[in-house]
C-alpha cells in the first residue's frame, strides 16, 4: 500500500500509547491521544484517520462512551474498544449498538491489533465507497428531480400554445392571419424538436463512453461550414474559419461536434439586428497535443451577471425564445468529458467570444 | 367601465393567440403584448398614474426567461397602491405543479389563475366576470 492506514489510540496510561506507537509505528501512521478531549481534536484535524482505538477504562469518560459520542460527530473512523474481561455487559450492549466495530482484549497481541486493523481498514473502504455512491446518488436524483420539472413545463408550454392556436384557427377568415399563425406554430414544433434533441444529447453525453479516434479539424469544420454558410448568408452575417493542425489530434468527433454546434448555433442566434458589420469567426489552432477554438461574435453580448450562470442546467440568459436551457450546460458537460476547459470574454452589445482548450487524449 | 390588456408571455405564438383571442371578444379593447417580464415591469413603473375609470388585466405567464412571473408579481407589489389598483393580474401557465399554483396564488396581487391554452369560452368569462365585479 501507497500509504500508511492512519489510526488513532486513545489511553490515559502514557506507558500504553508508548508501547503502541513503539510496535506499530513502521507500518501505520500512529496518533496517540491521552484523553478524549486530545482525541477529539486530533480526530477534528485528521478527518483520514480510518481506525481509532480506546481504552475501556478511563477517567471521567469510558471508551464506550466516548464511541457513542464520537459515532455521530465523526461516523467514519471504524472504533475498535480495547478492554481487559470487565463491563462485558455494556461492551455487549455497545456492540450491539452498533458502537463498536470490534475489540481487542488487554493486554493485546502485535497480532491481533494487525488483524484488526486489516479488518477495519475493508470496512472502511467499503464504508467510505457507500458514502460517496450515495452522494452521487443524491446529486442524479436532484438534477432528475429539476429535469422532470423543466422538461414537463417545456414540452407541455410549446404544445398548449399550438392547441390553443388550432382552436383559435376556426375563429379566422383572414388568410394572411391564418398565415401569419401557421408561421408561428411552425416556429414552435421546430424549438420543441430542438429541444428534444438536445435532450438527447444531454442524454448520451451523462451516459456515452468516448471513442477515441484522430480527429481531422479541416475535415469536420468543412462539414459544419456546409450548414452555417446557409445561415451567414440569410442573416447577411460574414463566416470565417481559419484552422492550423500540422499534427495527429486524438480525441472523441462527437462531443467536439455538439460543443461547436452548440457555439456557432448560439453566434448566429443572439446577433445583433441593429448593427451593419456582423461577423462570426472561429479559429481553431492545434499545437503541441491541445486544440484551441475560438468562436467570437459581433452579438448581442452576454450581461455581466448572468456570465456566472450561463453554463447551469435551464439557464436562458435571452428572453428571445429560441434558448432550450441545454445549449451551454452540453457543451460544459462534453468539455468535462474531454478534459477541456471554457472560457468566455463578452462585451453587451460589442459580442460574446468562447475561447475553449481540449488536450489530445 | 374601459378594460385593456397586457400579455406578458415569453412564446411568440401565445402573445399572438392570445392578442387574437382578446380582440375577437371585443375589438375596441386595447392589448399590449410583451416576450420579456422586465420590460412589462419598467413600462408599467413608468406609466403616469391615470385618474380614468379603466383596469387593466395582465395575463401573466409563469415561466420566463431574465424575469419569470413570481419574479414580476414581487416587482408589482412595490409599486404604488394606487397604481396597482389599475391592474389586475391574472395568471395564464401550463402548469400543472402544485407547488407553483398554490405559491402564485398566494400574492395578494394575483387575482386568479388560467390553465392554458387560453380559449374564447375563458377569456369571455372573464371579462363578463371583471366588468360585473366593477359594474
Amino acid at each position: 500500500m501507497s500509504e500508511k492506514i492512519k489510526i488513532l489510540y486513545v489511553d490515559d496510561e502514557p506507558d500504553n500509547l508508548v508501547g503502541f506507537k513503539a510496535s506499530l509505528r513502521l507500518d501505520y501512521q500512529v496518533l496517540t491521544a491521552i484523553n478524549t478531549q486530545q482525541a477529539l481534536s486530533c480526530l477534528n484535524n485528521h478527518q483520514d484517520i480510518k481506525v481509532v482505538f480506546c481504552d475501556q477504562r478511563m477517567p471521567n469518560v469510558t471508551g464506550v462512551e466516548f464511541f457513542e459520542e464520537i459515532r455521530i460527530s465523526h461516523p467514519l473512523p471504524v472504533r475498535i474498544l480495547i478492554t481487559a474481561y470487565t463491563d462485558v455487559e455494556s461492551i455487549i450492549n455497545a456492540i450491539n449498538k452498533g458502537n463498536i466495530f470490534r475489540y481487542v482484549k488487554k493486554p493485546w497481541l502485535e497480532s491481533e491489533i494487525i488483524a484488526a486493523i486489516d479488518e477495519a481498514n475493508k470496512f472502511y473502504i467499503a464504508n467510505s465507497m457507500l458514502f460517496i455512491k450515495n452522494e452521487e446518488l443524491q446529486r442524479a436524483y436532484n438534477e432528475l428531480n429539476k429535469f422532470a420539472y423543466s422538461v414537463s413545463h417545456d414540452i407541455r408550454a410549446p404544445l398548449s400554445g399550438i392547441l390553443g392556436a388550432i382552436n383559435f384557427a376556426r375563429e379566422i377568415d383572414d388568410v394572411e392571419e391564418m398565415k401569419e399563425m401557421m408561421y408561428l406554430m411552425e416556429k414552435s414544433l421546430k424549438k420543441l424538436d430542438t429541444y428534444i434533441i438536445s435532450m438527447h444529447d444531454y442524454y448520451s453525453l451523462q451516459r456515452g463512453e468516448l471513442k477515441i479516434a484522430d480527429v481531422d479539424f479541416n475535415k469536420l469544420m468543412d462539414e459544419l461550414k456546409a450548414i452555417y454558410t446557409v445561415l451567414s448568408k440569410t442573416n447577411n452575417v460574414e463566416f470565417n474559419v481559419t484552422i492550423n493542425q500540422n499534427e495527429v489530434f486524438r480525441s472523441d468527433e462527437v462531443p467536439i461536434r455538439l460543443i461547436f454546434n452548440n457555439l456557432l448555433s448560439n453566434a448566429f442566434k443572439y446577433l445583433d439586428k441593429t448593427r451593419d458589420n456582423r461577423s462570426v469567426d472561429v479559429t481553431v489552432e492545434v499545437q503541441k497535443g491541445i486544440a484551441t477554438l475560438h468562436v467570437k461574435d459581433t452579438g448581442v453580448g452576454i450581461l455581466g451577471s448572468h456570465i456566472g450562470e450561463i453554463f447551469n442546467l435551464f439557464y436562458r440568459a435571452n428572453s428571445q425564445e429560441a434558448g432550450s436551457g441545454f445549449g451551454l450546460y452540453n457543451v460544459k458537460s462534453a468539455l468535462l468529458k474531454l478534459n477541456g476547459q471554457i472560457e468566455v470574454n463578452s462585451v453587451m452589445h460589442q459580442g460574446t467570444t468562447f475561447k475553449v482548450t481540449i488536450p489530445s487524449i | 367601465m374601459k378594460l385593456a390588456f397586457i400579455v406578458i408571455d415569453d412564446s411568440e405564438l401565445d402573445c399572438f393567440v392570445s392578442r387574437k383571442i382578446i380582440e375577437h371578444v371585443d375589438k375596441s379593447l386595447n392589448v399590449k403584448t410583451y416576450q420579456n417580464a422586465e420590460l412589462a415591469i419598467e413600462i408599467i413603473k413608468d406609466n403616469p398614474i391615470d385618474n380614468s375609470e379603466g383596469l387593466t388585466i395582465i395575463l401573466l405567464d409563469l415561466h420566463m426567461p431574465i424575469m419569470n412571473g413570481f419574479q414580476f408579481v414581487e416587482e408589482f407589489e412595490k409599486l404604488p397602491i394606487q397604481k396597482q389598483k389599475k391592474y389586475m393580474i391574472v395568471v395564464l401557465s401550463s402548469t400543472r405543479n402544485a407547488n407553483d399554483i398554490s405559491r402564485i396564488l398566494s400574492y395578494n396581487g394575483v387575482e386568479s389563475m388560467l390553465e392554458k391554452p387560453l380559449t374564447l369560452e375563458k377569456l369571455t368569462s372573464l371579462v363578463h366576470r371583471v366588468q360585473q365585479g366593477l359594474n
